[in-house]
C-alpha cells in the first residue's frame, strides 16, 4: 500500500459467545476424555486400570451432569431449549450436538450406575441409617447385571463420545467468518487438550479422595505424554500450514493477530506452559519417588486444558473480522462473566460432593483407605509435606 | 499484506461479484451445513443493493434513520458507514474514504445453516430474517457472519439483523437507510426485473462492481460501485482512531482519537 490509512469511526462490537460457552467445552471435553481412561479397566476388563477406571467414572459423571447446565446458560433464551427438539436442524452442527448430547449424558450415567451397583447392594446391606436406605433405593432391585449389558452400554456410551468430540469440534471449526477456527485442527486440539486435562483431573482426585494410588498417576503420566506429543505436533502443523501458506485460513489467521503483543504473549505462555507440562510430566513419569505430586501436575494440566478453550473461545472473538484493531473484552462480573464461571465450578464441585456422599463409587478401594492399610501402591508417604 | 496478494484479492473481488451475479438456483441438498430451501417472501424476486460509493457523503443520515424505524438498542446497528481517513505515504495528500456497511443478504449465506431451530432462513426473495420467536440465542449466526452484520438484540435477546427493510417493502416502501440517503447513494430493487433501476445499473457497471470479502465465498448481494479493492477485505494495517479510555477501575468514561 502506497498509502496509510486510519479508520475514523466504528460501532463496538460485542463477543457473541460468553464464558459458558468455555465452561461447557471444558467439562464436556473432561467428560468425554476421562470416559475413555475408565473403559480400559470398566470395559475391557484391564485390571490394572481398575482404580483409575474408578476415579475417572467420578470424574466423568460429574462433568458430563455440570457441562449441559453451562451450554444452556450460554442461550439468551435459556427457556427456548425446547426449540431444539421441536425444530430439528440436521443441517446445523448445533443441533446435531443437542441430540447427541442427552444420549451421551443417559449412556454416561446408566455406565456408572452400572458400575456403582454391587458397591450399593454393599452398602444397602449394612445397617448404616438412611445412606444404607439410599444406596438400596438406587441400587434399584435384587437382579444381577449382566456383563455383557454392561460392555454394551459402554460401547454406546463410547461411542457416542466420538460424537461429542465431533460435534463440538466441527461446530466451531466451519466458522469460516473467523479464520483462526476455520481449520481441520481444531477438533483435534480440541480432543489432545481434553485428555491433558482429563488426566490431571484424574490425579488431582486421587489426591483429594485420599485414595492416593501410584499407579493411577503412572498411568496417567504416560497418557498426558501421548496427548502432549499430540498436541505439540498439531499446533505446529497448524502453525507451518499458516506460514507455508498451505492452508489459506491459516494464514489469514496468523495475519489477522500478527502485530498484537497481547497474542503474541498468549502464544508464548501456551507453548511455555505447555512444553513445561510435557517435561514435568515424563520426569515424574521417570522418578517413581515424585509420583505423589501428581496432583500438582494435574492443576497445571487442567489449566492448560481451560485456558486453551478460554483462548480459542474467548480470546478469537475480540480479533475484530472487518475493522481495525481489536475489541475489547472484559469480563463482566455478573452471570454472563466471573459469577457464570465460578457458579459452574461451584456445581461441579457440588456435585462431586454430593456422589461422594451417597454413592460408594470407590468399590474395594474404600476399605483400603478407611483401614489406612498402607499397600505397596500407597504414595502418601511420597510427599510428606503435603500429606 | 503483500501487493501481490491484494491485487489477487482484488481480482477476485471482481470475479466473485460477477460471479455472484448469475442467478443461483437454490437447490438444497441433505449435507451438513448447507444452505436450506428458501422460504416465504416472493419468488418472483431477488432484491440486491448497490451502494455508488462515489455519492456516499458520510453523512450517516442512513446509519440513524435505521436505528429509528427499526428500533435497535444503543450501541448496536443494522447498518453503519465506516469511516476511513486515507493518507498518501509519498505526497501526505489526505482523503477520506465512506463504507456503508450492512447484511449482505448473501446468495451463500453462512448464518443459515448453522441455526440449529431453522430460526434464521432465506426468503425466496433473497432476503435474510430471523423469526425472533423462534431465535433460541444461541449467537451462533452471529459468530458465523463473517460481516459483523448480526448481534443478539440486549432487549429480545435474539438475534438481530438487517432485514432491507422488508415490512417497508412489502408495503411499496423504500428501506429506511435508501429514503433518508442524501447522497443517492444506496439502490435497492428486485435484480430479477431486467427493468430496474438496480439491474440497468448493474448491467452497465457489471465490470467495477464489488462486494465484500469475496474470498469467503458468501456470494453478497450488497454490490458497491467506485469501491477500492483493498477495502473488501479486513484493512489490513489500518489503524483504529478511536480508543476506550478506561479509569483505574477498568470502568469506560470516555474515548480518545489516536494521534489527533
Ligand atoms: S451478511 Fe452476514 S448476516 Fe447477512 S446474509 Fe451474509 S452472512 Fe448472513
Ligand atoms: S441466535 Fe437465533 S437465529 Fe442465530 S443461530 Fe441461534 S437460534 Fe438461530
Ligand atoms: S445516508 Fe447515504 S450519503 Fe449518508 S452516509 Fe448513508 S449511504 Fe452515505
Amino acid at each position: 500500500m502506497n498509502s496509510m490509512a486510519i479508520e475514523m469511526l466504528v460501532p463496538r462490537y460485542g463477543i457473541a459467545w460468553y464464558p459458558w460457552a468455555v465452561q461447557y467445552f471444558f467439562l464436556i471435553a473432561l467428560s468425554y476424555a476421562t470416559l475413555w481412561l475408565a473403559v480400559p479397566g470398566l470395559i475391557f476388563g484391564k485390571k490394572a486400570w481398575m482404580p483409575t477406571a474408578r476415579i475417572a467414572m467420578l470424574a466423568c459423571v460429574t462433568t458430563t451432569l455440570v457441562g449441559p447446565v453451562a451450554l444452556l446458560a450460554d442461550l439468551h433464551q435459556p427457556l427456548r431449549f425446547w426449540h431444539f427438539y421441536g425444530y430439528p436442524t440436521p443441517r446445523s452442527w448445533m443441533s446435531l450436538g443437542s441430540f447427541i448430547l442427552p444420549l451421551y449424558l443417559g449412556s454416561v450415567v446408566v455406565l456408572a450406575w452400572m458400575s456403582w451397583r454391587p458397591a450399593l447392594k454393599e452398602c444397602s446391606q449394612a445397617s448404616d441409617g438412611w445412606f444404607s436406605k439410599v444406596a438400596g433405593w438406587l441400587s434399584w432391585g435384587n437382579w444381577k447385571i449382566p456383563r455383557p449389558l454392561m460392555v454394551l452400554v459402554g460401547l454406546a456410551a463410547l461411542a457416542l463420545s466420538i460424537g461429542i468430540m465431533l460435534y463440538t469440534g466441527a461446530e466451531v471449526a466451519i466458522v469460516r467468518a473467523r479464520p483462526l477456527w476455520h481449520t481441520y485442527w481444531l477438533p483435534f486440539a480440541f480432543v489432545a487438550t481434553g485428555f491433558i486435562g482429563a488426566c490431571g483431573l484424574v490425579m488431582l482426585l486421587n489426591r483429594i479422595s485420599q485414595a492416593r494410588n501410584a499407579i493411577i498417576n503412572r498411568q496417567m503420566f504416560s497418557v498426558m505424554i501421548g496427548a502432549c506429543i499430540a498436541m505439540g505436533f498439531i499446533a505446529l502443523t497448524w502453525f507451518l500450514d499458516g506460514v507455508n501458506a498451505v492452508d489459506g485460513s491459516v494464514a489469514i489467521a496468523l495475519d489477522s493477530i500478527k502485530d498484537s503483543t497481547q497474542w503474541r504473549n498468549t502464544a508464548l505462555w501456551g507453548s511455555v506452559a505447555g512444553i513445561a507440562l510435557f517435561v514435568i510430566a515424563i520426569i515424574l513419569r521417570l522418578r517413581e519417588r515424585l509420583w505423589g505430586w501428581g496432583w500438582l501436575v494435574g492443576l497445571l494440566a487442567l489449566h492448560v486444558a481451560w485456558m486453551f478453550r478460554w483462548v480459542v473461545l474467548m480470546n478469537v472473538q475480540t480479533v475484530a473480522r472487518n475493522s481495525a484493531g481489536y475489541h475489547n473484552y472484559d469480563m463482566a462480573f455478573g452471570s454472563y462473566g466471573l459469577m457464570g464461571i465460578l457458579g459452574t465450578f461451584g456445581l461441579w464441585i457440588a456435585a462431586i460432593l454430593l456422589i461422594d456422599l451417597l454413592i460408594p463409587w470407590r468399590g474395594h478401594e474404600a476399605r483400603a483407605i478407611t483401614d489406612k492399610s498402607s499397600s505397596s501402591s500407597d504414595i502418601s508417604t511420597g510427599a510428606p509435606s503435603h500429606g | 499484506m503483500d501487493p501481490i496478494r491484494r491485487s489477487l484479492l482484488g481480482q477476485l473481488a471482481k470475479l466473485t461479484a460477477g460471479a455472484a451475479l448469475v442467478p443461483l438456483s437454490s437447490v438444497a441438498s441433505a449435507g451438513i451445513n448447507d444452505q436450506p430451501p428458501r422460504r416465504g417472501g416472493n419468488p418472483e424476486k431477488r432484491y440486491g443493493m448497490l451502494i455508488d460509493l462515489r455519492r456516499c457523503i458520510g453523512c450517516q443520515a442512513c446509519t440513524v434513520s435505521c436505528h429509528i424505524e427499526n428500533a435497535a438498542p444503543l450501541g448496536n446497528f443494522r447498518t453503519v458507514v465506516s469511516q476511513f481517513e486515507v493518507e498518501h505515504e509519498e505526497t501526505g495528500e489526505l482523503a477520506t474514504f465512506m463504507l456503508p456497511r450492512l447484511c449482505n443478504h448473501c446468495e451463500n449465506p453462512p448464518c443459515v445453516p448453522v441455526c440449529p431451530v431453522q430460526a434464521t432462513f432465506q426468503r425466496e426473495d433473497g432476503i435474510v430474517v430471523v423469526d425472533s420467536d423462534r431465535c433460541v440465542g444461541c449467537a451462533y449466526c452471529v459468530n458465523a457472519c463473517p460481516y459483523d452484520a448480526r448481534f443478539i438484540n440486549p432487549r429480545t435477546q435474539t438475534a438481530d439483523k438487517c432485514t432491507f427493510c422488508a415490512h417497508r417493502l412489502e408495503a411499496n416502501l423504500l428501506p429506511a437507510c435508501v429514503e433518508s440517503c442524501v447522497g443517492g447513494a444506496r439502490i435497492i430493487g428486485d435484480m430479477r426485473d431486467p427493468e430496474s433501476e438496480i439491474s440497468q445499473l448493474i448491467e452497465q457497471h457489471r465490470n467495477e462492481l464489488m462486494v465484500l470479502k469475496p474470498e469467503k465465498n458468501t456470494l453478497p448481494q450488497v454490490f458497491y460501485l467506485g469501491m477500492d479493492e483493498r477495502f473488501t477485505t479486513r484493512p489490513d494495517g489500518i489503524k483504529p482512531a478511536i480508543w476506550d479510555v478506561a479509569n483505574q477501575n477498568g470502568k469506560e468514561i470516555g474515548y480518545e482519537f489516536d494521534g489527533h
